[in-house]
Parts: structure tokens; sequence; C-alpha cells
């Protein structure tokens, strides 16, 4: 192991790569300052491409928290603007089912409108004309401005574009050490995974936006936030059953939101408590599979006969009140620690709690704090500045790539919006599909492989969508590894390792769900890759 | 409809129970939905190469008797050491008998290579594709790889990379072929079977035959992807004389283009011999009369019945539908025979999606004779055969074929000794 000193200080280090690291990274380097962004996984590995891909109103949260739901309305208009590329926008509807209380629909109502929710209630027998797909039972609805948006899209263009404000990002890059000086926090320690270096990095002002691992994060300074890891498990269906989005309309449970999203949708969740130890290791279990099913079956019955493809869960960074050693009062909100004032520790900020709505406000206020400290008065701007990719009119980029086959340049505009227009000169080699599921193209897996930060396949997955349709990997992972390797991105021997990666990841989400149709293609796979292929975990470096 | 007897499935065990009855003189008829394992074989027949617990096997012969040990329910257990050897000496001349070249021997597995550039064991190889006799080493010191542009399904680098390890030097050389511009047109066309249409024509073999032979260096032997040869046998023959330089084959993903040629002069075979070939057909139900299965009904006949004096039931496993799962068991949908599996479904997987999962060595459960069993007893005229049975790991121990080929054997042997 060596030992790798850099001088040249940052204004502002960010520890993680989730959405509000991401976006902090965005406000700080607009706001002119110098900022690293390190991420010990990929960008979107937590619990921001681990959710429902949900574009809340704010709804749901109306009866019970006035003031998330208010801050979710605010983010939600904010978002559409800034990401159409990444919003679908679907509306949402708030289904009352015979065995809910429908005295609850007018409280609900209330509610939404004092938030500054649009809440239109409808007639159940309207509601089942625009989403045939919803329990034909329901006894009420109410329409509200759900929609639908992509984590993973979001993620990747708030780092693309503090990228093109001059940010450096890391990913792949742990920290083991925050360098303390004194009572204030100067820089990190980072073990870098791919070379097994460790580096040290200087700034003024170290961010934590590590999600639930903010807590080791915090540990590190020596500082104790009391997080409470809640897991939720979520299924995604093979195909998108409806249109809209379809809630529950009694208060917060379990499995009560189904999302459509691209050729997708997605139930759930559930929700318990998990030890801390295990949130690296989260896996869905039979009941809470049975559970989803149930409960998502009553929403829409059509998910009865549908495919599941794949089970997961994530970890909501729940923090417990300062003031309340027990753990037990939860704040669900937004939680921007400043450790000067609570610990006497300068320079060490965390940022914690809220929801992936709420990702741009969160690093809004931890830009504010951050620009203080350094007495810094550039104002925000991420709220009126669209993201790359949702800045140009998309017909006029279909135009453009005019050359690249219908669906597939469809698709491309959908996951990459204005930057899309990259792949114009497109020969009909890069045009050739690698994943027929999702339409994904040799050229936009270059694309990918070039300009995204990607590393391995879980990686370019996370860009593109290969291996996220029904085949889940079947033949595109070995296309994708060879075409890393031809890129010389990687040599064979880790292309190898990293397509018995992939395949493992991909397991991990269907072992859960493999039945019917799932485990038919699970024993296609093995067949091709462990038999064919003669691929063995041992192909692992 | 009466036949002597009627086989359920299409794939490599239903074809060779078929073929041997029908020389034998019985009327035959072969129920087969469409789709086999046979496309996406590798090229290569597997009989065992690996046992339950791990270690290897070399000759897959001597190693029966402790895989009895370890695997009391495997079908090469229930045939027993002395009649798996004598099947898997059949099996190899029955293969040369119907016409399909392969090179190997039970008594001492041989080497194939993968679409990876690996070496792995297996017992029969096609006769055109690259083999050796040796895990460490092949008989090429430089060999000249082709592919085609935009052929996606088979990378050269992989094997280049894993053959420079042993000593042998490969030169790449990708052919643009104009004859297949208008398939990658289309980004979906550029597959296996496509491409291998396209080499079917007379015209289109000689020209690629001839940008062989311009440049393919001092090569020893030249290595192509699986991409020639779907409807005729010769192609190799043809442009090894062509291009007058050894050719060898190397397997891509599926589909597998030797695999559905295999499949489609199987096919040939059985109806030369007499019989009848029902493809696209599927079982709806059957019905039973003194524990004798005595009628079969399909889908596209409606209310006739087949009826036939024995059943060969070789539906394959979860992929083909021989078997079915669902969130609470995993059963055989025809006859509901009794089938192994457990019911908790978390033991049904491990994990780790390379460690051997438990689902795999489910299947349906038989007396010694290979008869189904339909609540602990035994169906007289029903036999079992192929991936459908239980008690092996076809993946693991690698014994997929040799199982499907040897129990097809073995029950057209009962069925005729009747």
């Amino acid at each position: 192991m060596t030992q790798h000193e850099t001088t040249k200080p940052f204004d502002v280090i960010i520890i993680g790569g989730g959405a509000t690291g991401a976006g902090t990274a965005r406000d700080c380097s607009r706001r002119g300052l110098r900022v690293l962004l390190v991420e010990r996984f990929d960008i979107s590995t937590g619990a921001t491409g681990r959710n429902h891909g949900l574009l809340h109103s704010g709804a749901r949260y109306a009866v019970t928290d006035q003031e998330s739901a208010e801050e979710c309305i605010k983010e939600n208009m904010i978002l559409r603007k800034i990401a159409s590329h990444c919003v679908e926008e679907t509306d949402g509807l708030f289904l009352t089912l015979p065995e809910d209380d429908i005295q609850f629909q007018s409280k609900f109502v209330d509610a939404c409108r004092q938030a500054g929710i649009r809440a239109d209630v409808i007639d159940p027998k309207d509601a089942l004309k625009m989403e045939p797909s919803a329990n034909p039972n329901i006894i009420g609805a109410v329409r509200v401005p759900d929609g639908a948006v992509d984590p993973f899209r979001l993620t990747a263009s708030n780092i693309m574009d503090a990228k093109l404000h001059g940010a450096e990002v890391l990913t792949y890059h742990e920290v083991t050490e925050l360098i303390r000086e004194q009572d204030r926090i100067v820089g990190i320690k980072v073990l870098d995974h791919k070379t097994k270096e460790t580096k040290s990095y200087y700034s003024s002002v170290v961010v934590n936006a590590g999600g639930i691992w903010g807590h080791n994060i915090a540990k590190l300074a020596g500082v104790n936030i009391n997080m409470l890891p809640a897991k939720g498990a979520l299924l995604i269906f093979g195909h998108r059953v409806n249109n809209i989005v379809l809630n529950r309309c009694r208060k917060p449970a379990d499995a009560d939101i189904l999302v459509p999203g691209d050729t997708i949708c997605l139930i759930g969740t559930t929700s318990s408590k998990v030890p801390y130890e295990e949130v690296d290791n989260m896996y869905v279990t039979p009941e809470e599979v049975d559970l989803l099913l149930r409960e998502g079956e009553k929403l829409s019955p059509q998910l009865a006969q549908t495919r599941i493809l794949r089970a997961y869960a994530g970890v909501r960074p729940l923090v417990a009140s300062d003031d309340d050693p027990s753990g037990r009062n939860v704040s669900r909100g937004i939680v921007l620690l400043d450790h000067a004032t609570r610990d006497g520790l300068e320079g060490f900020v965390t940022i914690t709690g809220g929801k992936l709505m709420t990702y741009r406000l969160m690093s809004e206020w931890t830009t504010d704090l951050v620009c203080k400290k350094l007495n810094v008065t550039v104002p925000c701007t991420t709220a009126s500045e669209k993201l790359p990719g949702s800045r140009e009119n998309t017909e006029e980029i279909s135009k453009k790539i005019i050359s690249v086959p219908l669906a597939q340049r469809n698709a491309t505009i959908n996951r990459h919006g204005d930057m899309a227009d990259k792949f114009s000169e497109n020969t009909p080699l890069d045009n050739s599909l690698i994943c027929e599921c999702e339409e994904v193209s040799v050229g936009e897996a270059k694309y990918a492989l070039n300009e995204l930060d990607v590393n391995n396949l879980v990686d370019l997955r996370r860009r593109t969508r290969v291996g996220m349709g029904t085949c889940q990997g079947e033949l595109c992972a070995c296309r994708a590894a060879g075409l890393m390797s031809n890129m010389k991105k990687a040599c064979t021997k880790r292309a190898k390792a990293d397509l018995t990666s992939f395949l493992n990841e991909r397991w991990k989400g269907m072992a859960p769900i493999a039945w019917g149709d799932t485990l038919r293609e699970s024993e296609y796979t093995a067949w091709i890759y462990e038999g064919v292929c003669g691929l063995t975990s041992s192909s692992k470096e | 409809m009466k036949f002597d007897t009627i086989i359920i499935g299409g794939g490599l065990s239903g074809l060779i129970s078929g073929i041997r009855l029908s020389k034998q003189g019985q009327r035959c008829v072969i129920i087969s939905s469409g789709q086999s394992a046979l496309h996406f074989s590798s090229g290569s027949f597997d009989l065992l190469n690996t046992l339950p617990d791990g270690n290897s096997v070399n000759n897959p012969i001597e190693a029966i008797e402790e895989l009895a040990k370890q695997a009391p329910t495997h079908p090469y257990t229930k045939l027993g050491s002395n009649k798996f050897s004598q099947l898997a000496k059949e099996a190899e001349n029955f293969l040369k008998e119907v016409g399909i070249s392969v090179k190997g021997d039970a008594r001492k597995n041989h080497f194939r290579m993968t679409p990876m550039g690996t070496l792995k064991p297996t017992w029969l190889t096609l006769e055109d594709h690259m083999q050796g006799e040796n895990a460490d080493r092949i008989s090429w010191k430089k060999i000249s790889i082709f592919n085609v542009t935009g052929f996606l399904d088979f990378y050269t680098q992989f094997i280049v990379d894993e053959l420079a390890k042993i000593g042998t030097t490969c030169t790449t050389y990708l052919i643009n072929f104009p004859a297949l511009e208008h398939l990658r047109k289309n980004p979906t066309e550029m597959r296996s079977v496509n491409i291998a249409r396209v080499f079917d024509n007379q015209e289109n073999l000689d020209e690629f035959a001839r940008q062989i032979k311009a440049e393919n260096g001092d090569c020893e032997i030249i290595a192509l992807p699986a991409i020639v040869g779907l409807s005729r046998k010769d192609a190799v023959t043809y442009l090894q004389k062509e291009i007058g330089k050894p050719i060898c084959l190397l397997p891509t993903l599926p589909p597998s283009v030797p695999g559905i040629q295999v499949q489609q002069q199987l096919r040939a075979r059985f109806q030369e011999a007499g019989g009848v070939f029902m493809l696209g057909d599927i079982v709806i139900r059957a019905e039973k009369e003194d524990n004798r299965i005595s009628r079969i009904y399909t889908n596209n006949h409606g209310d006739i019945p087949f009826s036939g004096k024995n059943v060969i039931l070789a539906t394959g496993s979860y992929f083909s539908q021989g078997l079915i799962a669902d969130t609470e068991r995993v059963y055989e949908p025809i006859f509901d025979l009794d089938v192994t599996f457990s019911s908790n479904r978390e033991q049904w997987y491990d994990r780790n999606a390379f460690a051997a999962q438990p689902y795999q060595t489910f299947g349906v459960r038989t007396d010694k004779d290979f008869r189904g069993l339909y609540k602990g007893e035994a169906i007289e005229n029903l036999y079992i055969s192929g991936a459908i049975l239980e008690g092996f790991n076809a993946i693991k121990e690698g014994c997929g074929a040799g199982v499907s080929i040897l129990s097809a054997l073995y029950v057209a042997d009962r069925i005729s000794s009747k």
C-alpha cells in the first residue's frame, strides 16, 4: 500500500455519491467552490437507487407531516422544470378500497390543500377510465400531481453539472479517516478500491452526505449521530401495469404505492428496523415478497398475473432527535447538523434524513451553511438552472440523431435527454444492440463508458439500463463485458470478474422471487454462463 | 391416433429414444413444443465432469461408484456402473450411426473451448469444433481467429488472452462482409442463426472462403465462431478444402448453430425411420386406466386422443417447462407425478449465484426402470428421461447431455424388451 499526498486543498469535500451528495457537489461548484466528491462504490448505490422512484406530490405526508408535504410539492414543481428528462408527469391517484375508511378522504384532501398540493376528488368510475388497471372495487379516488423520477439519471446529471463547473469526482474511493487538527476537520484519507492506494485530501469543510453510512463517517470524527436503519423492500414488475401512480388513501402503511417507470412498475415498500450491522447486506425475505404481492394486488389486481423481475431493499437514514437518546422520537424531515455548534468540531457538516424528493433542498441548505463558513455570498441557482440533459427540446434532439433507429432513438432520449445528441455521429455498428429488452446500443454503452464514470457492468447498468429488462442480463451482460474489454476499459480478466459480480448482483434480486418464468430465466442464465461459457465464481479477482 | 410409443418432448432425449424405437420397427410419435436445450448447446456433450462434492472427474466410468455414494437418486446411480458404461459406449456408436460426427471417449474426458477462451472438460465434441486432450495446452501455437463485423455474441479478445496464457498466439481478423449489411441495419438481427443462413448460400460461403484465404497469415489453424453450417453439414469441410488449411469452430452465445443443426439432423433421422414428429403441439392432459396412461390430449388435436402402449416423458426441466415452479411447490404439469423439492422456498436457492443451486436437483421421481411415480407408485407404461429427472445437477456436475442420452437409450431398451 502506498501513501499518496495531495497538497492542493479543496474548499469542500463531499462524502457520498447519492442524490444529496451529488446535488451538494452541483450547488457548491455552481457557487464557485472547489469541490471534491468521494464515493466508496458507484453513484446512487445506497438509498438513492433503492426506492420507488416516486416524484412525490407530498400528498402522502399531508395528513401526518405538513412540513414534509410542503417541501415535497415545492421540489416536485422544481424538478419538473430542471430535470424534465428524469421526470415523467404521470399524476397520481389516491384510492379508497372498500376495506378503507372513506372518512379519511376529506381529511386527506383538506391537508393536501393546506400544504399547497392540488387534490381533486374524482368519481371512482372516472378514475377507472383514467387508470384501467386500478382495482375496480374502489369507492373513492383523489387525483394529485405525483409523478415518476429516475434517481439514477437524476444523480448522474447532477454529477455531470458539478463536473462541468469544475468539481472532481472520485468513485470507488472509501473514506477511512477524517483528518483532524485540534478542534477542526481538515481533510480525509481515502482508500482507492481500484488501485488499493491510500490518499489524503484537504479542504476547509467536509460534508458528510453518506446516508445511513453517515453514521459511521460521523464516528470517524468522534461524533455520535443516532441513526436508525429502516429497511424498505420493493418489487419490480416486468411490464408497466399502470400509467398513473397508485396510492392507498389511508395513513401510510406497507406496500401502498405502485409507481410506473420506463417499461416497468414498482410496488413498495415494507418498513422494518434492522440492526446497523446488516445495512450492507439487505436481503428480501419470502415474507416481505408475499406481503408486497398481497397488498399490491389490492391496488391493481393485474399484478397477480404480472411477472416479477426483481426484489430489492433500501435503507432509509432515519435520525433520532438529539434530545431523545432512546431513539424513539424519529425525525423524517431534513437533518442538517453543524458539528461546530453541536459538538464543538469545526469544518464538519452532516446532512441526512430527508428523502429523494428533497435532495435539492437538502443540498441548498448544506451549501448555504458551507458558504457561510467560507464567507461566500453567491446565491443558489439550482432551483432555476436546468440540469444537463433537460436543457434542449427533445424533438430537436430526435431530429439530430435521425440515423438512429426509432425505438433506440426514443429509448436513448428518454435516458439521456439532450445528451443524446452525442449519438448523431453514430455508425451503423454503434447502432447494434447490446441489450434488446432495453434498446441499449453499442454507441450508448460507449458514451457511458467514456463519459459517465463507469467502472464496471453494474455501473453501466445504472447509466443505461443494460440488463434491467425482462431477461435480467442474460446475453447483454456478456456482450457488454466484451465491449468493455474491446474498448480497453478493462482487461479480459477484469471483464470476466466483472461479469461474475454482475450476475451475482442480479441473482441477489432474483432469488427472492425465483419461481415461474423467473426461475426459467435463472436456469437458462446458469446454463449459458456456467455451462456453455464455463464461468465460475473463481473467475473473480 | 394409435402408436406403439408416444414421446412427449422433442429435445435430445426424446429424439434419441424416438430414433432407437423407430429403427426397431415401432410406430412412434414425438410431440414437441418447439425449442429445446440443444438451441443453446456448446457443440459438446458432457457425461460427468465433477462429483457433487466438487472433485473433478477424469474417467466418468470409474467415477460412477463414488457418485452412487454421494448421489443416491442420481439417474446414473439408478443405472449402476455396468449399465452406465455399456450405455455410454452405445451412445458413442449411436451418434456415429445417425451421422453426428463426434470425438471423445467415456473413459477419459477431453477438453473443449468455451466462448470465454477457457478449456472445459467434456465427453463428446462435434468433430469440426476446437478440442484437445489437456486442460493446460492445445495442439497449436499459432491460430488465426476470424469474426464478422457487428457480431456481438463472440468476443475474440477473451479467447486471445486465455490462449496466450497457455502459449498459443492468436491473430484476429474482422471481416466486413457485404452480404451481412442488411442484417446489420436491423440491430436485433445480427445473431448467429441469421448469419449462418447467409452463409448457407453457396456464393456467400465462397466469398467468405476467398476473404479468409486472402489474409490468414502463417497460422497452423483457422478458428471461426460457429456461424456456418446451419443447413449444410459440410460447411467446414468445404471451407477447409477451399482455403487449404485446417479450420475449427468455436462456440458463440446462443442460439447455437451447431446445436440446432444436431436437432434438425436427429429429427430427420427419426422421420426417415418412420416416426411422426408433431411440432408446436403441447400435451394438455392425460387419462389413466388400471395404472396405465391410456389417452393423451394435446392443444392442436383437441378431442382426438393419442393412445400408445408406452409413453416417454422427456419434457425437460424448468426452462422447457417440464417442471413448473410456483410460490409454493415444484410440479410436473401433465401427469402430476411425484416431484422431489423442498417445501421451504428459501431452501431452493443459494445466495451465491455460482454455488450449486438446490432447485437444480429437483425433479420427477422414478423407480429403478425409470418409470414415473404417482403417489409413490410407478405408472406401468410411463417412462421418464432427460432433464426432468430428479437427483442431479446438470450444470455443476457437467452431466446434462449424458443424462439425456443415456436415460433415453435406457428407457427405449426397457420398452423394446417388454
